[in-house]
């Protein structure tokens, strides 16, 4: 599975410039908690909105000063051409929840931990439904038994 | 910023006993050597594509090294 085909939902980005009024609106107005800041069409850095709580409202931070003042730095981003097996790397060497998808230095896409956990939820569904198959329907193993040696 | 393909990248940690993490520049892709760069990871060797922030350095092992 490529990482695109996860990337669904469009990036919500912000310029480095805004406010962190503007982010919050930003945030509520998208439905999302998460926002990639730009300088231009390059990114430079991801705010959430636990940042917003933890680094501005809780230190004071005030909320006409610059989002590139709260975001977290150096962010980590991945080619749409990678797969689903590349993403899990990054998440895992990483520690990180969200990974931009970028192509030719465009943000294109995001992928969360979130997005990961339902997509192996739904996998593992349908392995649960094979085992609630043989568990509903023991007679199926019995059937598949070997015969028993006779002496 | 900016690097050339050899430099070692380097991001210190963040917190109290966060160790620090360093890679070595595969690719630059942006102008003039700005980020991002493809950097690999001595930790995992493995690569990510980086848009470093104000806490990584560039220390430049190869050609000449305009700033870091």
């Amino acid at each position: 599975m490529n990482v695109s085909d996860l990337a669904v939902r469009e990036p919500v980005v912000i310029g480095c410039d805004a406010t962190v009024a503007d982010t919050a609106a930003l945030m509520t107005s998208s439905g999302v908690g998460c926002v990639i800041v730009v300088d231009g069409q390059t990114p430079v850095g991801i705010v959430t909105d636990r940042d917003i709580v933890t680094r501005g409202v809780a230190r004071q931070y005030p909320s006409d000063g610059r989002i590139d003042g709260l975001m977290s730095l150096g962010l980590i981003a991945l080619d749409v051409g990678h797969d689903l097996d590349d993403l899990l790397h990054v998440f895992r060497d990483h520690a990180i929840r969200r990974i931009p998808i970028v192509d030719h230095d465009r943000v294109v896409g995001i992928v969360s931990l979130d997005d990961i956990m339902v997509l192996v939820a739904e996998q593992l569904s349908g392995v649960s439904k094979v085992l609630a198959g043989q568990i509903m329907f023991p007679h199926a193993r019995d059937e598949a038994k070997a015969p028993a040696a006779t002496s | 910023m900016f690097a050339n393909v050899g430099d070692e990248l380097i991001i210190e940690g963040h917190r109290i006993g966060e160790p620090r993490r360093v890679g070595k520049v595969e690719e630059v892709r942006g102008d003039d050597g700005g980020p991002p760069y493809l950097v690999r990871w001595d930790d995992t060797d493995r690569t990510t594509l980086l848009y470093p922030g104000v806490d990584c350095r560039i220390e430049h092992l190869t050609g000449t090294g305009k700033d870091s």
